[in-house]
């Protein structure tokens, strides 16, 4: 292994590794508090009515939890890091459409009833953590599921 | 030999989707998920007090007259080792008037006298809590206080305290309360005020301590 590669690989792990986690706890936080709760979040985005925002509330914490899991160990890395960079994607286009209309959001429901950051800041956030699904996705690790079911 | 490496990949993540869906239900089952503060007005004892008691009431529950009573003793005699958070837990299918009862408190809590509100709440808890129409004594407890009226009336129809409230059963429903009173003692679950009693007694030297500071 050159030492491109080394860096590549761990630049890879350590973007899975992140990305992962913030969806694992942003899953996890959100699936034990009431569904009611982050549906009054969904809600202040004027995109769905109340009876779809508590559906959304009910699923997407567990579809996070579980994307971030399957991404921080590595299985199907490819497609799970397009699966999760796809949920950024959608994630800044309901804070981008309420940052141009100017609606009064207090809690952007990423991570639960905890205090959140303003939505310019949540958007920024989400750069970044865009640019690491990229690194997990570019950069295959061997410190994968992925990899150790190939080596096999 | 592709359709094999496939096949255990979808095992592993099936292994991990399945085990991290128990941790979840079981730490929900546990009581482990963040504990919402009640509201200022709600929340009695000082906020650093190293028993923290979480409470869910509804007004019309004769059980919960009987502990609010106790409560209120314990907070007298444990002073700053104690802080009681009340959240409110209203039987909507058996208690008509417990929801507005718990709006029209939190209302009162706004102007300043939530106590006293839910102290007649709970005194007349016979004259209102089966009435056919709303009863006259959310209005009548209302005037006792010299709290503004309409203003009160405002508050318990207006959709933000309705919302505050439904938050708190949503919350109760996930931690598997289905009675009242029930009572979370640092966690540690305790439903109705015998249980209460054998739960804070475990607690006993730290309140003592912190009540000799």
């Amino acid at each position: 292994m050159n030492e491109k590669t080394g860096t590549k690989e761990i630049i890879g792990l350590l973007a899975r590794l992140a990305v992962g986690g913030l969806f694992v706890y942003s899953g996890a936080i959100k699936a034990l508090a009431p569904a009611e709760e982050f549906a009054y979040a969904i809600e202040s985005y004027r995109v769905l009515n109340a009876q779809l925002s508590l559906y959304a509330a009910y699923v997407t914490p567990w579809v996070e939890l579980w994307a971030g899991m399957l991404l921080a160990a590595g299985v199907f890395t490819r497609a799970n890091a397009l699966f999760i960079g796809a949920m950024l994607v959608f994630f800044e286009l309901l804070l981008g459409q309420a940052w141009l209309r100017g609606l009064p959001i207090t809690s952007c429901g990423c991570f639960g009833s905890s205090g959140s950051n303003s939505i310019a800041a949540e958007f920024a956030q989400n750069l970044v953590f865009l640019a690491l699904t990229w690194a997990a996705w570019k950069f295959p690790s061997r410190w994968s599921a992925d990899a150790v079911v190939e080596a096999k | 030999m592709i359709d094999q490496k496939r096949s255990r990949l979808a095992a592993i993540g099936a292994a991990l989707v399945f085990a991290s869906t128990i941790a979840v239900l079981l730490a929900r089952q546990f009581n482990l998920g963040p504990e919402r503060p009640a509201p200022d007005f709600r929340a009695f004892g000082p906020a650093d007090a190293p028993v923290q008691i979480h409470e869910y009431t509804d007004f019309a529950c004769p059980a919960c007259r009987g502990a609010a009573g106790l409560v209120e003793e314990m907070l007298k005699v444990y002073g700053p080792g104690l802080r009681v958070h009340f959240k409110h837990y209203p039987l909507l299918n058996i208690h008509p008037w417990s929801l507005h009862a718990a709006a029209y408190a939190d209302c009162a809590g706004a102007q300043g006298k939530f106590k006293e509100y839910a102290a007649l709440l709970f005194e007349g808890q016979q004259h209102w809590a089966e009435a056919k129409e709303e009863p006259k004594q959310f209005a009548e407890y209302a005037g006792r206080l010299g709290l503004d009226l309409d203003a009160m009336r405002a508050c318990a129809n207006d959709p933000e305290t309705l919302k505050t409230i439904k938050l708190e059963i949503a919350e109760a429903d996930m931690k598997g309360v289905n009675a009242t009173p029930t009572f979370f003692i640092n966690g540690k679950r305790a439903v109705g005020s015998g249980q209460l009693l054998d739960q804070a007694r475990k607690f006993d030297s730290v309140l003592r301590k912190a009540s000799n500071k």
